[in-house]
């Protein structure tokens, strides 16, 4: 197994290398070579699935691993596999989601320039999730999680020639930076105390108590930076919008589906390590950012955005989730809402490709992505218009789609959590997870009402709207046959929980190592509370999603309310969620500026002071130079030139020795040997 | 061991022998457009006797043929490294001499002189695998007969080459004269219990340390080492500068190790001196001198084949350097340095040999804008120059950090910064070499085609030089199982 | 151990020796210069034509494939010396070696470098340019 684990692992490396190099000569610039390394990985991740399957054992894993580095007793570092269910139904999503994105682009990159770049930085990211997804240790995880950020900092820019692109990217990579810089402390933390990258002896070393206390909360706070940044939590959350700037495909596998979600898989395998503290800051972080994303996706009138806030929202209940302790529903919301969410993107960019080519034959400008230009679409393109409504009830939470039973899990271990906590401040967090479903199914069916139904807005558009190619479809197809709830639920068919399927069997919490510390569980979540959570909740949160999903249809298909009148009351809150809060103007206005200020404090400081200190000994060295002419040449000149100068001085000395005549070399060679006898002697 | 039970040990070098023979009479019989027969008999020759050369890891340290030999494993990996280089020389002649069977006959009687060199156990042997490597090097220096500076380096090469030899003898005469052995393990006990004087002993290892510095290109035994290097054919210049190198390196560990030094009680491959002589004091200031005249001289070079010369002193420098403190990590840093020097050396040579006959110069000036005329090259030897300077992740800064951490570790630091200074200046004339590359704009700007069969073998020599730069652990822990010396008669 | 310092001891006498009669030679000399001093025979010969005269090379190339079957007369010797001691075994060995020095006579008989005058290659399609 751990052979099938490598081979999927670096096949796709194999496909970035023969494409970034020689791709551009390949018959059909190697779209084939990629899609086909990671169609092979694909297969054999199920095959990898079937075993696990076959096992059907919570506690299965396997570690394989070889010294890497290995400098004595002072650091010792192994490149390891670890394999355990997590990691193979991981590594099973991201393998099915990068193929049917890679085929999806076969139809949607077509006749672009640098499309083997494309393909050659799919691959490359492919490698790099795999390896962050499959790695043994804190250290290569790092390294993988810097490969996927550039790779995603690499295809956001991809149309680099526009600026607005070429910005989002570097906007992504500093952001993520910020994040990376904690996750790089807590991982130095981690070492200093325990020694050791390896998870599973950090495990051991976090249980004997080697690391507790403050630093172990810092530890797993800093780390949850990292996750911050790359599953795009409040406040690093500013990115995320802006890489919809990138290939609808590249935000479908990147930006929705696998990279988003490794910081959630980092805190999923990191669980173990967080100590009370920590956790709280874990689960407060992810349940605000889920409702505050999901307020600002409400206004917005570009598609990819409403996904984007979408997304980020949704990352937001994962994360909320291993805050609270539910770690097999956030794993199982990231599973879900990976197809999905998928789904939806790579539908919208079937809406965006169809509105870019009436756009191109009708000679119209516009933005193609702005719903406003849209409407109608549903008879004009049907196989887009049913999966994206499937996708959008998935993501809504109805039942008998998996994003209910994944959602519902998450809720209901809020309100378990909350119900179990004497402090009922903690009541927060239901509230911001029943307040973000409710919007969701109001937002997505918005979407769909103003891109699919009702009347078309731009009626010459519409007239060239058609279907797109079957190779843009079939993905779809399959990836919204993949988010119907029997799936996830097998060998039970019950639509109204996961709980008997092989999904919840196979993935279960680890044991804390902080508990085991402790002596008693961080937290305690009252089996009544459970009960009750479970049963209250599904009935709560399916109010709530049809609910949403009614108003959505009472505000924009029936009209039954006046949306422009309601605008104009709310006024100042409709711009607030317009403007997203302002986030990216409080960001300019203090970090940006801020440092701007900074630099030109130093520019200032440079000019004035420090050019002043240069200027004084100047001249106090012309005055000098009064009693002494030659003193400038000397000191001044001198300092600078001298070694370099000295340098090549005695270059030239040596090259005189080799004059070219034999007799000086064998009379130079015999004077050394003279030399260094009486050099010794004396 | 008596000499006909020896045989069954030696079966890589009477394999040689018999190639040797063979191919010079199939050579006869080839017409002349089958001519390049010969080299992929002498390729076939080759890598037979790297597979014969492992396999003889099963056997036990021995000595050979009245105690003349030893074969342990320092001895086999060095006869591995050995074929291995000229193996990838023979590659990097084809397209010059593609028909010149013999050649590559000489070139395989370097290859037995050197499987002998590094096995021998006794200064008549040093002295005649010594002259056998020599001999046929001075003939491969002057192969373009019709080139005048091909033949001034074949000249000089045996001038000095006779002169330096002659020195050795007289210092291994000193030697006899106090032990009375010429066998290298029986001088050793009889150092350890005659107690020479230090004086007339000291004086026979510098006299030694001439003929032996020489080989490797120690200063100040390095005078021919430019002239040679720029005027042989640039396929023998790389030969020279790794095969026999390596091979003299080894004959310098096991010249150390049994004439000046025997195993100490303290612990696996320590040594202690068999004379208290200040010997690692001249090496450190030799090893120093080694390195900067080296890189001092590269910074001056206009032609790319001197720099590469004076770089090659550089890194013998480096090398020294490590022996200084002669125990087993400083010996295995060297061997594995060794490995490194091979592919990322033979690479950057390999490169100019591809370039030259495109160009039709060596000079550096001519190499502006490369990159953009033939990127492919140039990105290679950008990566073989960065290697050779020590840039991470290139396998040369790995081969660095196990000489210098060696160095270290015994406290000379003092060695360490000067070697890292040498680094840093030796950074200023291959990064000369990558700007010239890059940073210029050529002045024609057709496109180099590079020939498929040139940009594959740029591949087997690019790839181990990347690829030890992240994952050595494998190359390493095969190092320290070759570290085995055998003393013994 | 004495008998190294008197080996040094020589050893600097003797350069001091060899140095003391160029200084000497260099005090006493005197220095004048006639057109007869630089000529190659002082002693009144004069000189035909240029001393750089060009040697067929055949001479060098006989000479050194003389002195290999020289040397292998000499290795002959002491092997005949002790024949009897070891019968077949050293006959065997000495045939070895003998071969391989014929298989060298072969090599050079074939490539035609025992004809003096002009050297033909034996087999036609050995060929080749004239020093190449």
């Amino acid at each position: 197994m751990i052979q099938t684990a490598l081979i999927i692992w670096l096949l796709p490396l194999a496909a970035f290398v023969i494409n970034i190099f020689i791709g551009k000569r390949l018959p059909r610039k190697g779209d084939w070579v990629s899609t086909g390394a990671i169609g092979v990985s694909f297969l054999l991740s199920y095959y990898m699935l079937f075993q696990i399957l076959g096992n059907y054992n919570p506690d299965f894993a396997l570690q394989a691993s070889v010294p890497w580095i290995d400098l004595g007793e002072t650091f010792k570092l192994n490149m390891g596999i670890y394999l355990d269910n997590l990691a193979v139904i991981m590594t099973v999503v991201v393998t099915t989601v990068s193929f049917l994105v890679h085929v999806y682009s076969i139809g949607y990159m077509h006749g672009e320039p640098l499309y083997n770049r494309f393909y050659a930085y799919l691959s490359l990211f492919s490698f790099s999730m795999l390896g962050l997804i499959m790695w043994d240790n804190l250290f290569g995880i790092y390294i993988m999680w810097e490969l996927v950020g550039i790779c995603s900092y690499l295809l956001i820019g991809y149309y680099f020639e526009k600026d607005s692109a070429a910005n989002a990217g570097k906007k992504a990579f500093i952001t993520n930076r910020v994040g990376d810089f904690g996750f790089l402390i807590g991982l130095l933390i981690v070492f200093t105390a325990l020694g050791t990258f390896n998870l599973s002896d950090i495990h051991q070393g976090v249980s004997q108590g080697q690391l507790s206390g403050g630093l172990l909360t810092a530890a797993g706070v800093l780390l949850f930076a990292g996750a911050i940044g790359k599953s795009a939590q409040f406040p690093l959350h500013v990115w995320l919008p802006d890489a919809m700037e990138g290939p609808t495909p590249v935000s479908a596998l990147i930006h929705a589906a696998t990279m988003v979600a490794a910081g959630v898989y980092l805190m999923a395998r990191l669980s173990f390590m967080l100590s009370l503290d920590a956790m709280l800051v874990v689960a407060y972080v992810g349940g605000f950012t889920a409702i505050f994303a999901a307020t600002i996706a409400i206004t917005q009138n570009d598609i990819k955005r409403v996904l984007a806030y979408s997304t980020i929202s949704q990352l937001g209940y994962m994360i909320m989730a291993m805050g609270v302790g539910s770690y097999t529903a956030g794993f199982f919301h990231l599973t879900t809402h990976a197809m999905f969410k998928a789904g939806l993107f790579l539908g919208s960019g079937s809406v965006i490709h169809a509105v870019h080519h009436a756009m191109d034959k009708t000679g119209s400008h516009g933005d193609p992505n702005d719903i406003r230009n849209m409407g109608g679409f549903k008879d004009k393109m049907p196989v887009t218009y049913i999966t994206f409504v499937i996708f959008s009830l998935a993501l809504s939470g109805i039942p008998f789609f998996s994003g209910f039973l994944s959602k519902d899990a998450i809720l209901g271990g809020t309100l378990a959590f909350a119900m179990s906590q004497s402090n009922p401040i903690h009541y927060l967090l239901p509230v911001f997870g029943f307040g973000a479903a409710f919007i969701t199914a109001f937002y997505m069916f918005r979407l769909i009402i103003k891109t699919f139904l009702g009347q078309p807005q731009k009626p010459e558009l519409y007239e060239h709207v058609h279907e797109s190619p079957k190779v843009m479809t079939v993905p779809l197809m399959v990836l919204a046959a993949l988010s119907i709830w029997f799936i996830y639920t097998l060998p039970s068919v019950n639509p109204m929980g996961a709980a008997g399927g092989w999904f919840m069997h196979l993935i279960r919490q680890p044991i804390s190592a902080v508990a085991a510390q402790l002596g008693h569980p961080v937290y305690i979540i009252t089996e009544h509370a459970e009960h009750a959570a479970h049963v209250n909740g599904i009935i709560i949160s399916i109010i709530l999603a049809f609910g949403g999903i009614l108003l959505a249809f009472a505000f924009y298909f029936w009209k039954k309310v006046d949306v422009e009148a309601l605008t104009e009351k709310i006024k100042p809150l409709y711009n607030l969620s317009l403007n997203k809060y302002y986030f990216d103007e409080i960001y300019q206005a203090t970090v940006i500026n801020g440092l701007l200020a900074w630099n030109n404090l130093l520019k200032w400081f440079d000019e004035n002071i420090i050019d002043f200190i240069v200027n004084f000994s100047a001249k106090v060295v012309r005055v000098f130079s009064a009693f002494d002419g030659k003193f400038d040449n000397l000191v001044i000149d001198g300092m600078v030139n001298a070694v370099a100068d000295m340098t090549l001085q005695f270059g030239r000395g040596f090259k005189k020795l080799q004059t070219g005549q034999i007799q000086y070399y064998i009379m130079g060679a015999l004077l050394g040997t003279f030399l260094i006898i009486i050099f010794t002697l004396i | 061991m008596s000499n006909l039970n020896s045989l069954q040990y030696f079966i890589p070098e009477l394999f040689l022998t018999v190639s040797i023979l063979v191919i010079i009479i199939v050579d006869l019989f080839l017409k002349k457009e089958k001519k390049v027969v010969s080299a992929y008999l002498t390729a076939l020759a080759l890598l037979v006797a790297m597979a014969l050369s492992f396999q003889q890891y099963n056997f036990s340290p021995a000595s050979l043929f009245e105690g003349m030999v030893v074969l342990d494993s320092f001895a086999i990996f060095f006869k591995i490294l050995a074929a291995f280089s000229t193996l990838i020389i023979v590659f990097i002649s084809l397209p010059t001499f593609r028909d010149k069977a013999e050649y590559y006959v000489l070139l395989l009687v370097v290859t037995l002189g050197m499987f002998i060199m590094v096995q021998v156990n006794d200064l008549l042997m040093i002295l005649l695998s010594m002259e056998m490597v020599g001999v046929i090097s001075y003939v491969l220096a002057g192969y373009n007969k019709k080139n005048l500076k091909s033949n001034e380096a074949s000249l000089k090469y045996l001038l000095f080459g006779a002169a330096s030899t002659g020195v050795m003898a007289f210092g291994f005469s000193y030697i006899y004269g106090m032990t009375g052995h010429t066998n290298l393990y029986l001088i050793q006990q009889a150092l350890l219990n005659n107690n020479p004087h230090p004086l007339a002993f000291f004086i026979a290892v510098v006299l030694i340390l001439a003929g032996l510095g020489y080989k490797i290109a120690m200063v100040p035994f390095h005078f021919w080492v430019p002239d040679v290097y720029e005027g042989s054919p640039t396929p023998i210049t790389a030969f020279f500068s790794v095969g026999p190198k390596a091979v003299g390196v080894a004959l310098f560990i096991r010249f150390l190790t049994t004439i000046v030094a025997h195993p100490a009680s303290t612990g696996l491959y320590d040594f202690t001196q068999n004379i208290p002589i200040k010997l690692p004091e001249l090496l450190a200031v030799l090893a120093v001198l080694t390195m900067t005249l080296g890189n001092l001289s590269a910074l001056q070079q206009k032609n790319i084949k001197r720099l590469l010369g004076y770089s090659a002193i550089a890194h013998v420098g480096y090398m020294l350097m490590a022996l200084v403190v002669f125990n087993g990590n400083a010996i295995v840093a060297v061997m594995f340095y060794a490995i490194v020097y091979l592919f990322m050396n033979f690479g950057a040579f390999w490169i100019v040999e591809t370039i030259t006959p495109k160009l039709k110069s060596e000079r550096i000036a001519d190499y502006t804008g490369l990159g953009y005329r033939a990127p492919f090259t140039a990105v290679a030897l950008a990566v073989f120059l960065f290697s050779l300077t020590g840039i991470p992740p290139t396998a040369g800064f790995i081969g660095k950090v196990y000489l210098f951490s060696a160095v270290i570790k015994e406290q000379w630091y003092l060695l360490a910064v000067l070697g890292v200074l040498n680094s840093v200046v030796s950074l200023y004339y291959y990064a000369y070499v990558i700007k010239v590359m890059f940073l210029n704009q050529p002045e024609n700007n057709d496109l180099i085609e590079v020939p498929l069969y040139n940009k594959v073998l740029t591949w087997v020599l690019l790839i181990p030089t990347l690829v030890m730069g992240l994952y050595w652990n494998p190359v390493i822990t095969f190092t320290e199982n070759s570290l085995g010396l055998f003393f013994g008669k | 151990m004495v008998a190294f310092y008197i080996v040094l001891l020589f050893f600097l006498i003797g350069m001091l020796i060899v140095g003391i009669t160029l200084v000497i030679s260099r005090i006493l000399q005197s220095r004048k210069s006639y057109p007869e001093k630089y000529i190659p025979y002082e002693c009144g010969e004069l000189p035909q034509g240029e001393a750089w005269i060009q040697f067929n090379n055949r001479f060098y190339i006989i000479a050194l494939i003389f002195l290999i079957f020289d040397v292998e007369i000499l290795f002959m010797f002491p092997w005949a010396v002790v024949f009897d001691t070891f019968g077949m075994l050293a006959f065997i060995e000495m045939l070895i070696f003998v071969v391989i020095l014929l298989v060298g006579l072969a090599y050079v008989w074939a490539k035609g470098d025992l004809e003096w005058v002009k050297p033909k290659p034996k087999l036609a399609h050995l060929a080749k340019k004239k020093g190449a």
